[in-house]
């Protein structure tokens, strides 16, 4: 005896097996739907995943087994802090450690991780870099000769390397040489992960190719295991130099994680968009699956199948669907992703950190979310059509009843319903709070409660357009129109999809659209300078090598150069977090380029106390996030001592999203001990040329060093590049989204029409042309498109609204000026329309094909 | 004294309409007793199908009582007037309804399958059926491949498989031609009879009603026995009848 006649070889799911094996487009685009969903979402969780996991093997690997690191300032750890620790502190497991990134010719596009390490001090730390009987390298092989340097097998197959090969690499000071004296063998995945980007030198080398002759970056420490570890932790503190931290190992690589999350999240909720798409789709094909079946859904419950047999069928095949999409959508997911991995990876370079991503990981974890996240929302949308089933009455079997009717009952509950959802979302929105998800979840109940109010906005649309359609096409336009509404239950989900898609599109390109015109605009303010003097970055966007000694001085005595600013940008571990610290030595002629928020007036008194070091200015992010309004006091650890100064101004800068803190030069060099100058900002003479200007330049500071001179048009044309290469992820989720929603109205549409056979068969029974039926059905799908187009620009706005003042300021304390084209507003109905007639053609052309005859016979 | 296998007292049902009421039966008593053929007959709208689904528990009285083989369906819920259903009752109705997705022979073995499994008797019992409707050749065959009096044929099977005490009928020849409408309705008598099994047939056609050992009708919402002669009374026979729509 079957205890569950509804599922497994049951009559019913039997019937509907072959129900859906006789509907195989139904199938089809059933299975598509969820396998698109979760595909974008796998792909994505993968792609933030590995870039994740490729950050934290690379800093475990370079941590080993340390307990602690002291953290230099700006200008690092003196060298004879590592005796100091050691003699006075009593620390007896102390590995001195310089960390930097660099490239090679050889790895183009790749960032390079030069690690210094002294070999003697390692066998604590990294045991297979210490030598010894257990382990991988011989590190006195590091002293063997200058220059020596060890890689991973897999980095040395890639750059094409072999045991004493030379190799160049690109650093802040220019192009250094190395020479390969060995070649490790990973042990294990993680060994292979954190050596995939490692080039490990001895560390007088290291000091040596980043001109960092007797500083280090940090000293590892292993201190727990030692007696009263808390009391080490003092004495270690009490040596520290100004300006260094004691910091617990792998804290600092939290703070960094943690700069990246608002990035994810936004990220994952774009990519959690498709599978909302998936469960429209879903919902069209099961609902569409029932309706056609309820006769004999009917007929099973007059012959005594029990509601819950009935539902457990339906929902029973619902689960076969799901898991079919699922995996499906897996497996397309890690093909995506390895795509997607790169977008993201870049977009990390370009605005937070360095991490180097070589491989898509794929932990099981991220691969259950994803089958379960795809069989959920499969049942989830289900579940509708499974009470429809449920609801279907023995009374169907004998005679018709109409579904049509009972769903425009529900018109006005769905959007009573629908307008409770879009307020409490509007509300969990204004909620003060800085928390992202709750504005992401009030996004969505928004989204659903629009989706929800689609129903109400058609029928009232379709009822004021077809007095006018009546009047212009006759009666097949009349028939059209009132089609849109007597099959409600079809047309409304796939309007619904349809406003959803052209409104995430609308918002997501206003988003998109306003966000550039306020870099516009800020690129505007704010570059004044006529040449810019950087060093090259291969592995970032963001100019982070250092001038040659004193090239302000050398610059400023070029012929045609009549003032400059000088740059400092350094990222530091403060109280704040992670933040990025600007030393300006402002000329005059540059005030004008820092954007105070907040109007102009005073600004001539902010830039005078500005420049006095009365006092310094922060990022608006850095304003949001700590909270900071002009007049309190900023406080920080410099080198040489601490600062604390009162917040002059805010200043808009769309640059670093970790927030900065800027201050004048004379203020930095009395707090920090470094000389060091990031880039130029050059005014020049007003009948100077450009390019005689930069060529003098290059001359004066010397070719020892790379150095990158760009005119104010490049450097713009250059920020606005990195800033749609930041946006290249957004748009190909917005495309997914939009195709997973495309599929999702042909397949309503397909259903909708191929229902209507038999009434298509009478049509041409009683004479309409296989053309006019043509234009029915192109006519029918027209209407839905403009209803959806038309829906679709409100909800786009306000989802722009949302997502400009609320998700972006959020997650990364930037206000942005909203700017609405109408060219957008245009294209969102020119997309619902385009979008609604192209998934009609395929039903038009089938029901053209089909013979009056057949279509009246098929019941 | 015989228990009757339905029994209605009082029995009333009304749907809403145009924003109020229109009663469909009013103060309906009916006593049919065991083992009789009935026919049922009505104008259009009569609430013939009403009195079907309140005799098969698929609807509710608004009043009354609805006794079926002493059960009283009316007190039942919804999922146990399901299971009375499933056990005790056999459907034929106009359009067939096989399920078109299962063959002839699952649709067959549906009633037994929906209780939980096929026992190799019940098996046998449905090549046995088949036989008997002169189909056992068609046992794989799906519904829509077979004419309509081969699947009223199948339908008359299924309806008998499980060995009801009652079976159901709505217009079983109202989609068949009269020579194949002639031959179900020797099957039912055939079928039925030995059994003792119960049979409340609605229908329009009085050759359908003159094979039944009575005949029923409904006038003015209530249910009134025709007795034998009374040819007034028979579709196509009584104007008065034949011409009532209105009269609901």
């Amino acid at each position: 005896m079957n205890p569950f006649p509804g599922l497994g070889g049951g009559p019913l799911f039997r019937a509907g097996r072959r129900h859906l094996a006789r509907n195989p487009w139904q199938l089809v685009l059933s299975v598509l739907g969820v396998a698109l969903g979760v595909a974008v979402v796998v792909a994505m969780d993968l792609a933030i995943q590995s870039s994740r996991e490729a950050f934290r093997v690379s800093s475990e690997t370079v941590t080993g087994r340390a307990t602690h690191q002291v953290l230099g300032g700006v200008s690092g750890l003196p060298d004879s802090l590592l005796v100091q620790l050691r003699m006075e502190g009593g620390v007896s497991a102390a590995a001195p450690v310089v960390d930097a990134y660099v490239t090679s010719p050889r790895a183009p596009g790749r960032a390079l991780r030069l690690l210094g390490v002294d070999p003697f001090s390692e066998g604590a730390f990294r045991p297979w870099l210490a030598g010894g009987p257990t382990s991988d390298l011989d590190g006195s092989l590091l002293l063997s000769r200058r220059g020596a340097v060890v890689l991973g097998r897999e980095l040395a197959e890639v750059m094409g390397l072999k045991a004493e090969d030379p190799m160049e690499i690109g650093t802040g000071e220019g192009w250094g040489e190395l020479q390969v004296v060995g070649v490790l063998e990973a042990r294990d995945r993680a060994s292979r992960l954190g050596l995939q980007d490692l080039l490990i030198v001895d560390l007088a080398e290291a000091q040596e190719q980043l001109g960092r002759l007797g500083r280090l970056d940090r000293i590892d420490l292993i201190l727990s295991g030692e007696e009263d570890a808390g009391a080490r932790e003092a004495a270690v503190m009490r040596l520290l130099p100004p300006g260094a931290r004691l910091e617990r190992a792998g804290s600092r690589e939290a703070t960094m994680a943690e700069m990246i999350r608002a990035f994810d999240l936004n990220l994952t909720a774009l990519s959690l968009l498709s599978l909302v798409f998936g469960v429209f789709l879903i919902y069209n094909a099961m609902t569409f699956s029932v309706v056609q079946r309820r006769r004999t859904l009917g007929t099973f419950r007059a012959l005594g199948a029990t509601r819950g047999q009935v539902m457990l069928s339906i929902l029973g095949e619902a689960l076969l669907l799901g898991v079919m999409g699922s995996f499906l959508g897996l497996l397309a997911g890690i093909g995506l992703g390895r795509g997607l991995v790169r977008l993201v990876t870049r977009t990390i370079n370009d605005l937070y950190f360095v991490v180097s991503v070589e491989g898509l990981a794929l932990p099981p974890g991220v691969l259950l979310k994803g089958a379960a996240l795809g069989i959920g929302a499969t049942l989830l949308a289900a579940l509708p059509p499974v009470w429809e089933a449920g609801a279907a009455s023995p009374r169907e079997a004998m005679a018709r009843s109409s579904v049509e009717s009972r769903v425009r009952r529900t018109v006005p509950l769905a959007a009573g319903i629908g307008t409770a959802l879009a307020a409490a979302g509007t509300g969990l929105i204004l909620f003060p709070t800085q928390a992202l998800l709750p504005a992401f979840i009030g996004l969505f109940g928004i989204i659903l409660g629009m989706a929800l109010l689609t129903p109400l906005g058609t029928v009232l649309l379709v009822g004021a357009l077809r007095p006018l359609l009546r009047r212009t096409t006759g009666v097949l336009g009349a028939m059209a129109a009132r089609g849109v509404v007597t099959s409600l239950s079809r047309t409304a989900p796939a309007v619904a999809a349809l406003v959803i898609a052209v409104s995430v599109t609308v918002g997501l390109g206003i988003m998109i659209q306003s966000f550039r015109g306020s870099v516009v605009q800020w690129l505007d303010a704010t570059l004044q300078a006529d040449l810019y003097v950087s060093t090259p970055s291969a592995v970032s966007a963001r100019a982070d090598g250092e001038l040659p000694p004193g090239a302000g001085a050398m610059a400023r005595n070029v012929e045609g150069v009549q003032g400059l600013n000088s740059y400092r940008g350094v990222e530091l571990l403060t109280d704040y977090g992670m933040t990025r610290l600007v030393a300006l030595d402002l000329d005059p002629l540059g005030d004008a380029g820092i954007d105070l928020i907040g109007g102009r007036s005073g600004g001539d008194q902010v830039f005078e106390m500005f420049r006095a070091g009365d006092g310094v200015l922060v990022s608006e992010p850095f304003a949001f996030r700590q909270e900071v309004g002009v007049g309190d006091t900023i406080r920080l650890e410099g080198d040489r001592n601490d600062l604390a100064l009162p917040l002059l101004g805010v200043y808009r800068d769309y640059g670093s999203e970790t927030g900065a803190v800027m201050m004048s030069r004379a203020v930095y060099d009395l707090h920090w001990e470094d000389a060091g100058v990031t880039s130029l900002g050059l005014f020049l003479e007003p009948d100077a040329d450009e390019r005689t200007v930069a060529t003098a330049l290059r001359e004066a500071l010397g070719t020892e060093r790379p150095l990158v001179v760009r005119s104010n048009s490049e450097l713009r044309e250059l920020s606005l590049e990195v800033f749609d290469r930041t946006f290249a992820v957004t748009r190909v989720l917005r495309l997914l989204a939009f195709g997973v929603a495309f599929i999702a109205i042909l397949s309503a549409l397909m259903a909708l029409q191929l229902e209507r056979r038999r009434e298509f068969g009478v049509l041409r029974a009683n004479g309409m042309t296989p053309r006019q039926g043509w234009g029915l059905i192109t006519a029918q799908t027209g209407i839905m498109g403009a209803v959806a187009g038309v829906l679709a620009i409100p909800v786009g706005l306000m989802l722009a609204v949302v997502m400009i003042l609320v998700v972006n300021r959020r997650s990364f304390g930037w206000t942005l000026e909203m700017q609405v084209g109408v060219d957008l507003v245009l294209q969102a109905v020119a997309l619902a329309l385009v979008g609604a007639l192209l998934a009609g053609l395929y039903p038009s052309w089938r029901l053209g094909r089909t013979s009056p005859a057949e279509a009246l016979r098929g019941e | 004294m015989v228990q009757p296998i339905v029994r209605l007292a009082g029995l009333g049902r009304s749907f809403p309409e145009g924003g109020g009421l229109r009663s469909v039966l009013d103060g309906v008593d009916l006593s049919l007793p065991a083992g009789q053929f009935t026919a049922l007959l009505g104008p259009s709208g009569s609430g013939k199908s009403t009195l079907l689904n309140l005799v098969s528990g698929i609807d509710r009285p608004d009043t009354g009582v609805v006794e079926v083989a002493g059960v009283a369906l009316h007190d039942l819920s919804e999922r146990e007037r399901t299971l009375f259903r499933r056990d005790r009752l056999g459907f034929v109705f106009q359009f067939f309804n096989l399920i078109p997705t299962l063959t002839v022979e699952e649709n067959l073995l549906l009633p037994f399958e929906l209780r939980g499994g096929v026992t190799p008797r019940q098996r046998e019992r449905a090549r046995e059926l088949l036989d008997r409707v002169g189909l056992v050749d068609r046992l794989n065959s799906w519904p829509d491949l077979l004419s309509g009096g081969e699947q009223q044929r199948i339908a008359v099977a299924r309806a008998l498989v499980h060995k009801p005490q009652l079976v159901l009928a709505d217009e079983p020849t109202g989609n068949l031609d009269r020579d194949t409408g002639e031959v179900v309705l020797d099957l039912l008598d055939e079928l039925l009879r030995p059994l003792g099994t119960s049979l409340l047939c609605v229908t329009h056609a009085p050759e359908v009603a003159r094979r039944m050992d009575q005949v029923l009708i409904i006038r003015d919402r209530k249910v009134v026995r025709l007795e034998a002669g009374d040819e007034n009374g028979m579709p196509g026979q009584s104007a008065e009848v034949a011409s009532g729509g209105e009269r609901g």
